[in-house]
């Protein structure tokens, strides 16, 4: 951690419009900690994201970004590190955005193994179009469009992209901050597509509506909910019963899978 | 050469280095061509996922710099007015190409139409302006696209090449020049605001990686880019530049033919009923006939249907049910009779000489 | 080294007070000009890294500050000790 990340931010734009202990500022963070311990440059890093309220953190960068339509941000950026691979592309997006309608572009760039790192804040709710049911709302969870609890079964997007084929897959929570800044680390230096999600807590949106009204109570559920993926593996291994409700964190997979969109 | 072929060569002429592109009848030659030649001269193809991703694609590949374009049809072009909105709001300079084809939904793959000409101006939502050019030979489809480029790195805003199946598919000679005009656009001045415009409306264009910082955004901004969605002055102050770019110098950058201004009967015409009304001029002079030929159709230079001093009747056949008729009709007392065909064929000759007797 | 809440930026959301190993903060009581309850410093004395970043040259801990979804915690050196009123309760 050393102390000239300050000049990611935009110093003039802080306070961000993000509600009291949104979990997306701690992702930023954590983001501009790993993109600052890389030694990228300024000028030559490019944030995109799509819409949503994990794609307004373009706009407390400092670097060029594009904040563009709901769901097609990796198609911008696939055009963007295609035309320039010499560019370090980072994509924010959010869960909705990503799984529900940016799947299609999803699916392919993790196909592609397209040489980006993509974050996605996944808060299991559209956060700031106030609070409806997305694919990774957790199965029995209130929200504005499930107003008797969502009945459909929870996306993994993590599992997604692993058998997509990205080259590197993992998924923390906001309160794991460090193993996350690692973690976003390891993505941007693996060549490929670098995938981490992280659970972030969405007190104003999700928490109020389903009994964690604040983020400090968000955060301890997640400390408790989380369940090391070697641990799950070992489990399963000997046998044992896996408790439920248990988000699994920890690296998926990292693997040297052929990437499109490198400097040669 | 094939109408298609000649558009990508156009393109490639022009400087095109990025094709981001969905394979659709009847414009799939010229991502096929594409492909073959952009790795040869260092540009870059990809084929994406669908067209929502080659729309998205070509804009964040020319925020780099690159000179980019697809081509589509109908369908695909249906799935691309987001993009293309997002492409206006950000004004990003980029090329579609619309070979047009039957509509509406899946229609005639392979037969001819323009049914598309109000849907490139109004397709996405907003008050919205675009530069539309027709071209009506195979010839016009290699210039015509060099010239899209031009327009669209000069007034920053996406410029549409609205073609057809018809001159998509057709074979002619053309002629190759060994070199052609490019106007590069303007960057953007260090110290200068990103979105802040000139004197023409347009502001310097902050490339990617030139040390600009800037954050480019769908949702109204400001001068500095930043979003500023619930002011009314700062949404109705960008919007109005983003139309009046365009709209203000539509005479300026009007691209026409115009014969026999003294005629009392009028054709007026774009892309394939030029041919046959040029066809019907030259075997009947004594018909005293006068000709409009439009090849940039948006923004409607509408001052062109003032150059016709004894005009008593346009007649303006077109491979729609009477799209563009309703523009010319907004600006003339005079009386404009349509010929509307669709099937997917041009009209004939004696078609347009049968409405000519009807009228005397 | 001073660890520094910023006043403008901070919203109240109390999640340094839950991560803090050593739980140095602790939930504010007054109202501020912008209407948020600043965490305020209970035993500043126990934060590693105001401690011991002179020694090691590097950040340590750090999880408030990463964690802070407003960056609004930093650390500034500290002057030379100035005496303050201590208020006891028993």
């Amino acid at each position: 951690m050393n102390d000239d990340y300050e000049k990611w931010y935009r110093e003039d734009r802080l306070p961000h419009i993000y509600c009291p202990g949104c979990g997306n500022g701690t992702v930023i963070n954590a983001t501009i900690h790993a993109v600052n311990a890389m030694g990228w440059e300024l000028d030559n890093t490019i944030f995109i994201s799509g819409i949503g309220c994990s794609s307004r953190a373009p706009g407390y960068i400092s670097t060029d970004s594009l904040h563009t339509t709901h769901g097609r941000a990796l198609s911008f950026a696939t055009g963007v590190k295609m035309a320039r691979p010499d560019f370090n592309v980072v994509v924010f997006t959010g869960d909705g955005d990503l799984s529900a309608i940016g799947g299609n572009h999803f699916i392919h760039a993790c196909r592609r193994n397209i040489d980006i790192t993509v974050i996605c804040m996944n808060n299991m709710i559209y956060g700031m179009t106030g609070g409806q049911g997305s694919p990774c709302t957790p199965v029995g969870a209130i929200s504005t469009t499930t107003p008797y609890g969502a009945a459909e079964p929870v996306f993994d997007l993590a599992e997604l992209a692993m058998a997509a084929g990205a080259n590197y897959v993992s998924r923390w929570t906001t309160y794991h901050v460090k193993e996350l800044t690692k973690a976003i680390q390891a993505g941007l230096e693996t060549p490929g597509f670098s995938f981490i999600e992280s659970m972030t807590q969405c007190p104003t949106s999700f928490g109020r509506r389903n009994n964690l009204r604040t983020a400090s109570l968000m955060v301890e559920q997640m400390r408790t909910c989380s369940m090391l993926i070697q641990k799950k593996n070992r489990l399963e291994a000997e046998g044992k019963p896996v408790p439920p409700h248990r988000w699994t964190v920890g690296e998926f997979v990292r693997r040297n899978r052929p990437v499109l969109g490198v400097k040669p | 050469m094939q109408g298609n072929i000649a558009c990508a060569e156009g393109a490639l002429a022009a400087g095109c280095s990025f094709f981001g592109g969905y394979p659709i009848t009847p414009s799939t030659e010229v991502a096929e061509f594409m492909a073959k030649e952009l790795p040869k001269r260092g540009g870059v193809f990809i084929q994406m996922e669908d067209e929502l991703g080659s729309a998205g694609s070509i804009i964040g590949a020319s925020w780099t710099g690159a000179r980019a374009m697809t081509a589509t049809s109908g369908p695909g072009f249906s799935l691309m007015m987001e993009n293309i909105g997002y492409a206006i709001m950000t004004e990003t300079p980029i090329v579609f190409v619309n070979i047009q084809r039957g509509g509406p939904s899946t229609g005639q793959p392979t037969m001819g139409a323009q049914g598309d000409m109000m849907q490139c101006r109004f397709g996405s939502h907003g008050d919205i302006s675009i530069i539309a050019l027709v071209p009506s030979s195979v010839q016009e489809m290699f210039d015509l696209t060099v010239k899209a480029f031009n327009l669209a790195d000069r007034f920053r805003v996406p410029v549409f090449l609205m073609s057809d199946e018809t001159i998509g598919h057709m074979r002619e000679k053309i002629i190759i020049p060994d070199e052609v005009e490019i106007v590069p656009r303007k960057l953007l001045e260090k110290g200068e605001l990103p979105f802040k415009a000139g004197p023409d409306g347009v502001p310097g264009f902050p490339q990617f990686g030139m040390g600009y910082g800037v954050h480019v955004t769908g949702l109204t901004h400001d001068e500095r880019g930043y979003p500023e969605a619930t002011n009314p002055e700062v949404h109705a102050n960008l919007v109005k530049r983003l139309v009046s770019k365009v709209e203000s110098k539509r005479h300026e950058i009007a691209d026409y033919d115009l014969v026999n201004p003294e005629a009392e009967t009028v054709f007026i015409t774009y892309g394939p009923a030029t041919r046959t009304v040029r066809q019907i001029m030259h075997d009947h002079p004594e018909k005293n006939l006068g000709h409009l030929n439009l090849r940039i159709v948006w923004p409607f230079p509408e001052k062109l249907l003032e150059a016709f001093p004894n005009v008593k009747h346009f007649i303006m056949p077109e491979m729609n049910l009477g799209q563009m008729v309703r523009e010319v009709r907004q600006h003339t007392a005079v009386p404009v009779i349509s010929v509307p065909k669709i099937g997917g064929e041009m009209h004939s000759p004696a078609e347009l000489l049968a409405v000519l007797e009807d009228l005397s | 080294m001073k660890l520094v809440i910023d006043e403008n930026r901070c919203k109240g959301c109390n999640l340094c007070i839950t991560v803090c190993p050593y739980g140095i903060f602790q939930e504010g009581t007054k109202l501020n000009k912008k209407g948020i309850i600043v965490p305020v410093l209970d035993r500043p004395g126990r934060c590693t890294n105001c401690r011991l970043q002179h020694l090691y040259g590097r950040r340590l801990c750090g999880l408030c500050q990463l964690t802070c979804p407003d960056q609004a915690i930093s650390w500034v050196e500290e002057g030379p000790y100035e005496d303050h009123i201590v208020v006891i309760e028993y």
